[in-house]
């Protein structure tokens, strides 16, 4: 029964001498976080302003920028004997006219939640239900899409749209000329594209940058979905996990063979968004049948009630923090189901609630000082900030999720293929880079913060790193700012052309943890993508 | 062999699942070595008698591309995991990436009696070693995980920095720590503290009943500053404790030791931001336990002292009124203000903060003059009636205890009212 194997380290007796093991030291990690969707806290926030600025910033920022790449693009073209002019506002189109005119695009689609609606039909006191597409599969004619401005809106229609994908809040130029019917026929489009990228290290403070030059490989870690419920229901992969973070599973670093074990290599884990499971309240009653007939029995409670309280997934995340923490610094960024703001940018959830992590954390902020950063940082969503000199932006994926819904998935059945599903996500993921911005559809339809100042979700640095959190599946992708974005299939493209100085970025689809039990990591030389998946072989016993 | 031992008690009498982690903390063992001892054990017991013990192993290394099926949970993953072309994952992302598919590791728990079942699946492998032993195989693996939740329940007050070297932790040098905080904060004696004070309401609590609490968290500097003044108090709380146990109780009470616990403060600076910390305890849950934090304690202990005015009069409104539990820490203000004019919140000149003692203690016999507030009532110019408080020094000895609680319990009550009709008397008058 024994396996025969001496020729595996671990399957011997332990040699007689107690050998004294040789410590290993992790890399340490290069980490500086960025305030970009820092909230002020208390009474320095703000609800009452209107969300038509975050649109008219966002416009502001990204319209000279669309203009110039079309300019560079149309300008002097002749089209069939017509010069193509340029228009300044939407409302200036005059039919008949070739013409390009930049905006921002706005969608209107049949099932798009509508606060409205939701008014008149008084059940505007919960949130709406998530929708899987908001588009009407069935009737794709009631699909609207408008490019609107300062001055006003114009539908946008032509055959041209239905081989792009777009989304409310993304700024582009459209080329086309007005129809009979009033609306602007478009021939193409133009899209503000990456963003500049700084070179690696440079968002960090230059005296680190020096020192660090010409260091081994590390690893990022990143994981999302961890769903704790802090039942039995709990799998094992999370300990097997916190094993191979540790260095208890797998090398520990001494073997060069397999670098891909050696977990020593990593020097920081990202946690996107999705640590805890299901809803933390009023779960208890709900897993525990016995129960049932109690709570229905007992008064309903105005409010809050503390008794449906369940700590114990919360508890479990803390222990598996302070669990690791002694050994790699964790960032952490809330999601959907975490108990922080539910609204973008969701802030950091509060380190009070882990009791043991939170020894790790950052001392309060005194004053103006700038906050330092954390060993364990709980950051927020979406987040930026630099990791070993790299720019790293991502969100707990809220953001792909909801960009998905505007698209009419090829095939859309109930149960979309899987592989179009992630393809279509890597699309989104790559579309956002190219309109410069993270969060196009919030306010829209992801419950934002209203920003008066600033639209933070524009993107203003391309990142080298761009991750999403709580995806379906894991998928990767790299992506070039040279190369134009194409997504009608025309793929006819240069071959492997070392753009050293073309913005290159990683696209990383993160994908459920505890669906997966998959753990990315990234190396900080190449950005190359591995994947450590930690499962429980299913035996025969469970396959009856 | 201590080791042995262990795992014969554990495995075999008790019959609970050992980890390679539990026996490492346990005995304070390398993780490799723990992995070395499961082994030579489950060899050793199963060479005796058959079956006795059922090992549990972890298979690391790069599986099968096709054969990831029978691995729990990501069934349909299928070889999806490809890079796409450099450029875009346009319509046809999957075409030449054969060469350069992403790297899978697999880290696999499995069954004894599915070691080779599971192994076959394994393209190559790494290493493989005893995850745990148990008695018999077991039907659902999940048990584990409360194997090693036991580890946290046991051993979690050691000291990861401290021990991780000998349990085989990969180290960081550069771990940030705040120190002090280990375990976690006291939450609910923090609470309980007020409540306990309101449940007993007996003369203990009108005599500073924060004492406990101060020792706690000011500790030393009250202490050095007026022994004096704090043993005799309490001495003198005892044989009072007697005299008038059932006149006190709810709110006045409560209140009055909040207002006794005053004039000590005020005859000792240093014990000043007492009320400042014991209000933070109360709060614990919202605002952080700034004591926690050390290294941060110039700036709580100024910000105490800035907000003591402040948190003083929120706190005195906690007590008063139980139904306002809920203080929202990030809007004082809009908090404040609408709760203004409650009469408990007279302005502080009739509060009995201005009371003092002067205590000298001679070969076991106290004597001392103290302040009490008397109610004097005059006919000001006008001829109304005013009744005034007005704090008058009278000398005691230990002889005649009691009659310095009655003026110091009541004096609360007092105050209100005299200056409420005061106020009102002189709105009329004014006119």
């Amino acid at each position: 029964m024994a396996p025969d194997a001496e020729d595996y380290t671990f399957l011997c007796p332990p040699s007689k001498e107690e050998q004294e093991q040789e410590p290993v030291y992790r890399a340490p990690s290069h980490y500086n976080p960025r305030q970009t969707y820092h909230l002020p806290p208390g009474a320095g926030r703000h609800y009452q302003q209107q969300y038509d600025d975050l649109y008219f910033l966002r416009l502001a920022k990204l319209k000279p920028t669309v203009e110039k790449v079309a300019q560079d693009a149309w300008d002097g073209l002749i089209i069939a004997g017509e010069k193509v002019r340029r228009v300044d506002r939407v409302l200036d189109v005059r039919q008949g006219e070739l013409c390009w005119v930049a905006g921002t695009v706005y969608m209107d689609l049949p099932m798009k939640p509508n606060i409205l609606d939701d008014l008149s039909k008084e059940n505007f006191t919960s949130a709406p239900p998530p929708r899987r597409t908001y588009t009407d599969p069935s009737n794709p004619s009631l699909t609207q899409i408008m490019m609107e401005d300062e001055s006003g809106r114009l539908r946008l229609t032509g055959n041209f749209l239905r081989s792009t994908q777009l989304a409310t809040g993304a700024i582009i130029a459209a080329l086309g000329t007005e129809n009979a019917n009033g609306d602007f026929e478009v021939i193409d489009i133009k899209l503000p594209d990456l963003a500049p990228q700084l070179q690696r290290w440079e968002g960090t403070a230059p005296e680190n940058g020096i020192e660090i030059a010409g260091k081994e490989h590390g690893k990022i870690a990143f994981v999302s979905g961890l769903g704790i419920t802090g039942t039995s229901s709990d799998t094992l992969a999370l300990e097997l996990l916190t094993d191979y973070l540790l260095g208890y599973t797998g090398f520990s670093g001494n073997d060069e063979n397999s670098p891909s074990l050696g977990s020593s290599k990593i020097t920081r884990l990202v946690i996107a968004g999705n640590s805890l499971g299901a809803s933390v309240v009023g779960d208890v009653a709900s897993t525990n049948p016995d129960n049932d007939e109690a709570t229905k029995a007992l008064p309903k409670k105005y409010g809050y009630d503390a008794s449906a309280y369940n700590p114990a997934p919360i508890t479990e995340l803390d222990n598996f923090l302070a669990e690791i923490l002694p050994s790699i610094p964790v960032t952490l960024m809330p999601g959907e189901k975490d108990p922080a703001n539910f609204s973008l940018p969701q802030q950091g959830i509060h380190r009070t609630m882990f009791p043991q992590a939170r020894a790790y954390s950052a001392p309060p902020a005194r004053g103006d000082d700038k906050p330092e950063a954390g060993w364990f940082d709980s950051v927020t969503n979406p987040w930026d900030g630099d990791v070993e000199g790299w720019r790293l932006w991502g969100c707990s994926g809220q953001n792909v999720d909801d960009v998905l819904r505007y698209i009419n998935i090829e095939g859309g059945d109930s149960s979309p293929n899987k592989g179009t599903d992630s393809d279509a996500r890597m699309r989104i993921m790559e579309a956002m880079l190219r309109w410069r911005c993270g969060v196009p559809t919030a306010p829209d339809t992801i419950w934002s913060y209203p920003f008066q100042s600033d639209d933070p979700y524009v993107i203003e640095n391309c990142p080298h790193i761009f991750f999403a959190g709580n995806q379906p599946q894991f998928k990767t992708a790299t992506i070039e700012g040279d190369v134009p974005l194409r997504l009608d299939g025309d793929t006819e493209m240069t071959g492997a052309a070392d753009g050293s100085d073309a913005a290159r970025v990683r696209l990383l689809a993160l994908p459920k943890f505890n669906e997966t039990g998959e753990l990315i990591l990234v190396d900080t030389e190449t950005l190359e993508v591995e994947v450590v998946r930690f499962g429980v072989f299913k035996g025969q016993e469970e396959q009856k | 062999m201590d080791s042995k031992l262990y795992l014969a008690e554990n495995v075999l009498n008790e019959r609970r699942p050992v980890t390679y982690r539990l026996l490492s903390r346990a005995l304070k063992l390398h993780a490799n070595r723990a992995k070395h001892i499961l082994f030579e054990f489950h060899r050793n017991e199963n060479a005796k008698k058959p079956q006795t013990v059922h090992a549990t192993y972890v298979i690391s290394g790069i599986q099968k591309a096709p054969d990831q099926a029978p691995t729990n949970g990501h069934a349909d993953n299928g070889d999806d995991m490809m890079e796409s072309s450099p450029y875009l994952p346009s319509s046809m992302p999957n075409q030449d990436t054969d060469s350069d598919s992403i790297r899978t590791t697999s880290i696999v728990l499995a069954r004894e009696e599915d070691l080779e079942d599971a192994k076959s699946t394994f393209q190559s492998i790494s290493i493989i070693h005893v995850y745990s032993l148990e008695p018999t195989a077991l039907p659902d693996l999940n048990v584990l995980v409360d194997s090693n939740r036991e580890i946290a329940r046991t051993h979690g007050q050691e000291d990861p920095l401290e021990f991780g070297k000998q349990w085989g932790m990969i180290q960081n040098q550069n771990v940030k720590r705040r120190t002090g905080a280990r375990p976690p904060p006291p939450a609910a004696p923090a609470v309980k503290a007020p409540a306990a004070k309101v449940s007993n309401p007996s003369i203990e609590s009108t005599v500073p009943a924060k004492r406990p609490l101060q020792k706690e968290t000011a500790s030393s500097k009250v202490e050095a500053a007026e022994p004096s003044s704090a043993t005799n108090s309490q001495t003198s709380s005892k044989p009072s404790g007697k005299a008038a146990p059932a006149k006190q109780k709810g709110n006045g009470n409560l209140f009055s030791s909040f207002a006794k616990a005053k004039p000590k403060t005020k005859v000792s600076a240093p014990a000043e931001p007492v009320g400042a910390i014991t209000f933070v305890l109360d709060d614990a849950s919202e605002e952080e336990a700034e004591e926690l934090f050390p290294d941060s304690t110039d700036k709580a202990a100024a910000a105490n002292r800035e907000n003591r005015k402040e948190r003083e009069e929120k706190l005195k409104k906690m007590m008063d009124d139980d139904d306002d539990e809920a203080d929202d820490e990030e809007m004082p203000d809009a908090d404040e203000e609408p709760r203004e004019p409650t009469p408990v919140e007279q302005p502080p000149p009739s509060k009995p903060a201005e009371l003092k003692e002067e205590v000298t203690v001679q070969g076991g016999r106290r004597r001392g003059k103290r302040q009490v507030m008397k109610k004097k009532t005059v006919k000001d110019e006008e001829g109304y009636l005013v009744t005034r408080e007005e704090a008058t020094w009278e000398s005691f000895s230990e002889d005649e205890p009691a009659p310095k609680k009655k003026p110091a319990v009541n004096v609360p009550k007092k105050a209100g009212k005299a200056a409420g009709q005061g106020n009102i008397m002189s709105f009329f008058g004014k006119k």
